[in-house]
C-alpha cells in the first residue's frame, strides 16, 4: 500500500484592480498643473490690483455689472457640473441613455457659457489694451474660455462615444476623468466672478 | 453690427465648427458596443510622434500671429490662419493616432501578471 504524500495546491489569485486606474491619475496631475496655472494668473490680477489701487478698474469710465449676463453665465456653468454629475450616476448604474442625456445637455451648457462669455466681450466697451485691468480682465477670463472651449471638446468626444454605446457600468474611466476637469474649470470660473464681478 | 460683435460672431461659429468636426471624427474612430469588462490592465505607454512637437509649433504661430498684428484688427491673419489650420489639423490627426493606439491595445492580449 502506496503511502498517499500530502500535496500542496497552490492556486494562484486572479490579480484585483488595485489604486486608481492610469488616466486618472493623468488627469488629477494635469489639474495640479493647472491650479499653479491658474494661481500665477490670480497672482498677476492681485500684484496688479495692489500696485494700481487707486485708479483699478474699466477703463475710460466704464462699469463691469456682475448683473444680468456674468451672474447668468455662472448659474449656467454652475448647472453643467451638476448635469454631468448626473451623468456619472446614470453611467454606475449602467444607464447608457441616460448618460447620454446628460453630457448633451452639459455640452450645450458650455456652448452657451462661451457664447454667452464672447458676447459678453461685445459689449464691454474696452479691450485688453486697454490698461491693467483690460489686460489681467481678458487674460484670466480669456485663458478659462480657452479651458472651458477645451472641455467642451471632451464633452463631445464623450457623447459621440457615449452615442455609441461605448461606455459601461465597469467601463467609464473616461466619463469620470472628464467630469473631474470640467468641475475643475467650474471652481475656477467660480473664483473669477467673485473676483473680478464683486470684489470692489 | 460692430466690427468687434462681427469678430466675436466668427470666433462663436469657428468654436462650433471645430466642436462639429471633433464629434464626426470621434463618431467615425469609434466601435459600436459595449464593453464588457475593464480597460486593459498595465500602463500602456503611446507611440513615438512628431504630433506633441506638431501642435507646440502651432500653438508658437498662433501667438506670434496675435502678437504681431496691425492697429484694428485681433491677429494677423497671415500668420494666424495657417497656424490655426496647422493646429486644427494636428488635434485631429493626434484623435486618430490616439484612437488606433487604443484599438491595438484593446486587440493585443494583454494578460501581464508578469509586467507590462
Amino acid at each position: 500500500m502506496a503511502a498517499e504524500t500530502p500535496t500542496m495546491q497552490v492556486v494562484a489569485e486572479p490579480r484585483r484592480e488595485a489604486g486608481m486606474p492610469t488616466p486618472m491619475v493623468g488627469m488629477l496631475l494635469f489639474i495640479a498643473s493647472e491650479v499653479m496655472f491658474f494661481g500665477g494668473l490670480f497672482a498677476a490680477y492681485f500684484n496688479s490690483r495692489a500696485d494700481h489701487a487707486a485708479e483699478w478698474g474699466p477703463p475710460g469710465g466704464h462699469e463691469l455689472e456682475a448683473w444680468p449676463l456674468a451672474t447668468i453665465l455662472t448659474i449656467i456653468l454652475v448647472t453643467s457640473s451638476f448635469t454631468i454629475q448626473f451623468g456619472i450616476n446614470a453611467i454606475r448604474r449602467g444607464d447608457q441613455r441616460k448618460l447620454r442625456m446628460w453630457v448633451g445637455l452639459t455640452l450645450l451648457l458650455g456652448v452657451v457659457f462661451l457664447l454667452g462669455q464672447l458676447y459678453d466681450y461685445s459689449t464691454l466697451g474696452f479691450g485688453i489694451g486697454d490698461g491693467i485691468f483690460g489686460t489681467t480682465f481678458y487674460t484670466l477670463t480669456g485663458f478659462h474660455g480657452a479651458h472651458v472651449f477645451g472641455g467642451a471638446v471632451g464633452m463631445t468626444i464623450l457623447f459621440a462615444r457615449a452615442s455609441q454605446g461605448q461606455f459601461s457600468a465597469k467601463n467609464h474611466v473616461a466619463v469620470e476623468a472628464i467630469s473631474i476637469y470640467w468641475h475643475f474649470v467650474d471652481v475656477v470660473w467660480i473664483a473669477l466672478y467673485f473676483t473680478l464681478y464683486w470684489l470692489k | 453690427m460692430s466690427d468687434q460683435l462681427f469678430g466675436f460672431v466668427l470666433i462663436g461659429i469657428g468654436i462650433l465648427f471645430v466642436l462639429a468636426i471633433v464629434f464626426a471624427v470621434s463618431s467615425r474612430m469609434g466601435r459600436s458596443g459595449t464593453p464588457d469588462g475593464p480597460p486593459p490592465r498595465g500602463v500602456h505607454m503611446p507611440n513615438p510622434s512628431f504630433l506633441p512637437v506638431a501642435i507646440s509649433i502651432a500653438v508658437v504661430v498662433i501667438g506670434a500671429a496675435l502678437a504681431l498684428r496691425g492697429d484694428y484688427v485681433p491677429a494677423n491673419p497671415w500668420i494666424g490662419i495657417p497656424g490655426l489650420v496647422l493646429f486644427i489639423g494636428v488635434v485631429i490627426a493626434w484623435v486618430r493616432s490616439a484612437g488606433h493606439e487604443w484599438h491595438e491595445v484593446e486587440q493585443r492580449p494583454h494578460d501581464d501578471a508578469h509586467g507590462h
